[in-house]
């Protein structure tokens, strides 16, 4: 019977093709508009470490002083070199890593190339474990190189393929910032979105070229990079005391027992900054994990928010279009339709037969929404955000791209098919 | 015109009439915001700076290692960059406007308060006025004896503490923290440094708005001479025909002085411009788009269902005929359903455009829907039907009469 | 009253040209009730579409009310049809989204004429008809019979000098029928000027003189019919 429907609906939808042009062009295009919408804020508010995200912390402590504190106010969003430290060597999570954003000055063993600035990541050695980056060639440098000044450079795929072309550049030593570093390990091709681990430096910026150890780039007061908040009356001199938060450290805990233990410790930790007289405020801490990170950043920008709602609305009005142009469709074969029933069809089999003819509409418009919001995407990638380059189409929008299209098509074809198999069986056809 | 009977005509044909009027209202609804939100985003492109735009180039070069005498460094940058022919006025900026890196400090106008009055922005460099081309109101620009070097203050900052030191604010900065009164002489406090108001200038905009856009002007100008170890943009103002030739001999120039040196960017102040407020040109585009496509979607659908009206009423537009209306009769009365229908939608569509103002107003940073958007949005749909409609009416008038005759 | 002379209809496609009506002549005097018959494909439909200005000729000539209609443009005939002429169709041709009043009102609308003159002619004509009180029925809700009755209402509500009706019983059963003629009946004793088409010999009867269509052309029902060379309504390639 589907098959009988299928051929009717081909048939039907070949009689008038101005309109039925008309359903497919607009279902496409607002199917379009709001599946490029969609996938730019799907691919946005995703998760950036999949099976991860849900181990990591991101733990906020306050060390401000009471001068131009507001009740209830939020922990920074970054901590302080002493805080860092101590969290640090308390080792109390199962990993963590203290890290800051950074630039430096790569001078390229090839002479032919012009030295450039490079975004780098100053960090301690868990980042790579922790946030299972992928390496190509070598490794991450050892636990004892965080605290002993090591020159040592983990690079980034696009900078190896940069310098050395690709090739596993391990061993070699590369010039930066003035002094020489030994290369120990490259990466794969990595590039979380959103760049959570550092929302100062730009909510979905590349990731980093280069990355060194902690305790090495900041006793070689390489330049930083990212945002700092100071408070007190003091001069910025020594970043390592300076009552200033610009750190990030992010924590691995396995269970959420863990969790519960390791913001307890924070608790206490406070509390014993304070008993000593670093600390002039109470305890205000906070543990979030990765996702609750980046909703409370807002990370999503409202720009995309506010285009996805547009285009929402605009699938409605195309929905809406469809209706009434299915509507006017189904009705003009008012006599026809009369004469099947007359002829023994039931509502029901009027009611498939016309959705038949709906889902085919949406089918063809679905495909035609797909290439405009692959068009769509294309453009987003031509903008000048830095989350340009993210907006593609994977497989699971393709499939909800066309879903999509399909029900919207068929619900737009449900009051129409609904109002056409109300028609009365007649022996005749009966225009007016 | 025949109104009441082309209500009846619709009374009978509700379904269809209603999808029409949904469909006309929700477009009307979008399009009114949606030009509303164009026009913000085009007036943001427009906000002034305050610095003399058209005359203004910027370098931002870095060392590959700090350099060892830095001020000296910078000074002989300063001479070089000052003789390259063209260039009128040269500083090294701790931070130049709408390039997105800033500091900001948290500012009192009385030592003694508990919480600050706002957060205001911090910009040091020799000359930085005068070459920026800002614009001074009242009071004066600092004298060469005021300034301080920058890398000395922040290892002793007893340097400023003892002292009252000045500062260059912007008029909106001045009228927001004494409204109606006076800046000059005034003082502002931070950090444990107390400051006076000697002068105030029309305007200077931020580098960053990440406060929004309400404190866009409220920058701080102090007399503090930077080096090329705590600044890393050179601003040169020149004439405008030789912006570019400027930029590229004031970078060679740079590159000559110290091999190790890096630049990271050359532009013009209207690069830096239209590159801040890409998002918004991005924004505004995109809304245009929709625009266009709504707009087309809809017209496309009043021309379907008018089609179909027209196809459907055909006999009853020959019994018009043969009954005595005349083409334009016809032509009319299509128009004028057409513009029935467009009125009850633009009706509804303007307390659905308020509705969605609302919801972009709770959610997102946008300003209450001036009333004028409303009639632009009516008069868009009403002229897009009319448009839409003109071709099947026109079918429809050219039903020749003699279909009444004919049976079935 | 109405008046051809040798006229002529030609339907032109690219390869045949048909003649639908071919040196037709009538002569029809004010007050006269005359009956056009023939059998079906004779040209009468095509006569009673040239008589009523929904169509024009190709030649000869056509007096309507003493004045030449040939060479009038559309608004002049849409005039002429909405003042001088009143339509009775063989299937009602009512506007089913209009209720009975507002159809009546359709052809006095498109005059200009007062609110209330209208109201005042639609409830004569209503009166006249028999169906005063139904004013706010639908077409679809009345019987046949009914509508027809409308659809005379309609035509006499603009007071036309001509009354033209295409097989006005064509639809209706007997006894409906003989309501309808005896009103076009009524209304022709009144002084009213109808022509009929229709292919019932019996109603036919019914009117003062009877004019009849053979191939388009006019036969006197008194003689004999003429036999032609041509007798397949005369194409020629």
């Amino acid at each position: 019977m589907f098959a009988y429907y299928l051929d009717l609906a081909l048939r039907s939808l070949k009689r008038n093709k101005g309109l039925t042009a008309l359903m497919v062009l607009a279902i496409a295009l607002g199917i379009g508009a709001s599946m490029t919408t969609l996938t730019v804020l799907h691919v946005l508010s995703g998760d950036p470490l999949p099976g991860r995200s849900a181990t990591l912390y991101y733990p906020q402590l306050d060390p401000r002083s009471l001068e131009d504190m507001r009740p209830g106010e939020a922990p920074p969003k970054q901590v302080s070199w002493m805080d860092g430290m101590n969290l640090l060597k308390a080792g109390r999570a199962d990993r963590q890593a203290l890290m800051t954003g950074g630039a430096v000055a790569v001078s390229p063993p090839d002479a032919a190339i012009d030295p450039f600035f490079e975004r780098a990541r100053y960090t301690t050695r868990d980042f790579f474990p922790m946030f299972d980056v992928p390496f190509l060639y070598g490794h991450a440098w050892s636990r004892a190189d965080d605290n002993n000044d090591a020159r040592l450079v983990v690079l980034s795929y696009r900078i190896n393929e940069r310098l050395f072309g690709g090739a596993d550049s391990t061993g070699k030593v590369l010039r930066m910032g003035g002094k020489d570093f030994r290369i120990v390990g490259v990466l794969k091709p990595w590039r979380p979105a959103p760049h959570f681990y550092d929302l100062m430096t730009g909510d979905y910026s590349n990731s980093e070229g280069v990355y060194l150890p902690l305790l090495t780039a900041t006793d070689l007061k390489f330049p930083f990079n990212g945002s700092r908040d100071c408070w007190g009356n003091s001069a910025n001199v020594d970043q390592k005391t300076a009552q200033c938060t610009w750190l990030q450290f992010w924590v691995q805990l396995d269970t959420p027992a863990k969790a519960a233990a390791y913001k307890q410790f924070l608790d206490n930790y406070s509390r014993q900054q304070k008993s000593q007289g670093v600390y002039q405020r109470d305890p205000n801490v906070r543990l979030p994990d990765l996702m609750q990170w980046l909703d409370y950043n807002q990370v999503v920008p409202s720009d995309v928010q506010m285009q996805f709602w547009l285009a929402l609305g605009f699938l409605v009005v195309c929905l809406v279009n469809t209706i009434g142009l299915m509507l006017a469709k189904f009705l003009r074969r008012a006599g026809e339709l009369g004469v099947r029933r007359a002829l023994g069809a039931s509502r029901r089999s009027i009611f498939a037969q016309l959705l038949v003819e709906a889902g085919a509409v949406g089918l063809v418009g679905g495909i035609g929404g797909l290439l405009l919001a692959l068009a769509g995407l294309g453009l987003v990638r031509m903008q000048a955000t830095d989350y340009a380059p993210l907006a593609h189409l994977d497989m699971s929008m393709l499939g909800a791209t066309m879903l999509l299209a399909v029900v919207a098509t068929l619900f737009a074809g449900l009051l129409p098919a609904w109002r056409a198999c109300l028609i009365p069986p007649a022996l005749q056809l009966k225009s007016n | 015109m025949e109104i009441g009977p082309i209500l009846s005509t619709l009374r009978r044909h509700k379904i269809t009439a209603f999808l029409l009027v949904i469909e006309i209202a929700l477009t009307c609804a979008i399009v009114s915001n949606a030009v509303f939100l164009i026009s913000q985003r085009l007036e943001r492109m427009k906000m002034p700076s305050g610095v003399a735009e058209h005359q203004l180039v910027m370098v931002q070069m870095t060392h590959t290692t700090p350099a060892r005498d830095a001020m000296a460094r910078t000074q002989a940058d300063l001479a070089a960059l000052r003789a390259i022919p063209g260039v009128k006025d040269v500083t090294l900026a701790s931070q130049v406007p709408l390039t997105n890196s800033s500091s900001n400090t948290e500012i009192r106008t009385d030592p003694s308060q508990k919480l600050p009055t706002l957060n205001a922005t911090q910009y040091f460099g020799q000359d930085l006025i005068r070459t920026f081309g800002a614009q001074l109101v009242a009071g004066r620009d600092f004298r060469p004896d005021e300034y301080l070097d920058y890398a000395k203050v922040i290892h002793n900052l007893d340097l400023v503490r003892t002292q009252t030191s000045s500062v260059v604010i912007t008029e909106a900065l001045a009228e927001r923290l004494w409204p109606g009164e006076s800046a000059l002489g005034k003082r502002i406090y931070f950090a444990g440094v107390e400051t006076r108001v000697v002068g105030v200038v029309k305007s200077l905009v931020r580098p960053s708005l990440f406060e929004g856009d309400g404190g866009a002007q409220w920058s701080m100008i102090f007399p503090l001479r930077m080096d090329v170890n705590h600044a890393s943009r050179y601003v040169l103002r020149t004439e405008p025909g030789s912006r570019r030739r400027v930029l590229d001999a004031a970078a060679r120039v740079l590159r000559q002085l110290d091999p190790h040196r890096i630049i990271l960017e050359k532009q013009t102040f209207a690069e830096i411009r239209t590159d801040y407020f890409r998002n918004d040109r991005a924004m505004a585009g995109i809304l245009l788009g929709v625009i266009v496509a709504l707009l087309t979607v809809t017209a496309l659908g009043i021309v379907g269902l008018a089609s179909f009206w027209v196809a459907q009423r055909r006999r009853t537009i020959g019994v018009r005929r043969a009954l005595g209306a005349t083409r334009g009769d016809i032509l009319r009365y299509f128009q004028t359903e057409n513009f029935l229908l467009a009125t009850i939608g633009i009706a509804l569509g303007m307390v659905l455009a308020w509705g969605i103002n609302l919801f972009l107003m709770q959610h997102y940073e946008v300003a209450r829907l001036p009333w004028i958007y409303l009639p632009a949005g009516a008069l868009a749909l009403w002229l897009i039907g009319q448009l839409a409609v003109l071709g099947p009416a026109l079918r429809a008038s050219h039903v020749p009469p003699v279909v009444a005759t004919r049976s079935v | 009253m109405l008046k051809m002379t040798h006229l002529s209809k030609v339907y032109r496609t690219e390869v045949v040209e048909t003649y639908a009506l071919r040196d037709f002549s009538i002569d029809v005097k004010e007050g006269e009730f005359v009956a056009v018959t023939g059998p079906s494909g004779s040209g009468k439909t095509t006569f009673l579409t040239i008589a009523g200005l929904l169509e024009t000729f190709t030649g000869g000539e056509y007096l309507l009310d003493g004045a030449d209609v040939s060479g009038l443009n559309d608004n002049a005939r849409s005039k002429i049809r909405n003042e001088k002429i009143g339509f009775i169709f063989q299937a009602f041709n009512l506007i089913p989204d209009l209720n009975v009043f507002d159809n009546v009102e359709v052809p006095l609308r498109y005059r200009g004429m007062k609110s209330a003159e209208r109201k005042r002619r639609i409830m004569d004509a209503l009166e006249r008809v028999g169906l005063a009180s139904r004013i706010k029925h639908y077409p679809a809700e009345l019987s046949g019979g009914q509508q027809q009755r409308v659809a005379i209402a309609r035509a006499l509500a603009g007071s036309p000098r001509l009354l033209l009706a295409d097989e006005p019983t064509g639809n209706l059963d007997t006894q409906m029928a003989r309501g309808v003629l005896e009103l076009l009946e009524d209304i022709h004793r009144e002084g009213a000027t109808i022509v009929m088409v229709t292919h019932d010999p019996e109603l036919a009867a019914r009117a003062q003189r009877n004019v009849h269509i053979i191939d388009g052309q006019e036969v006197d029902i008194a003689e004999e019919p003429r036999f032609h060379a041509d007798h397949a309504t005369g194409s020629h390639a």
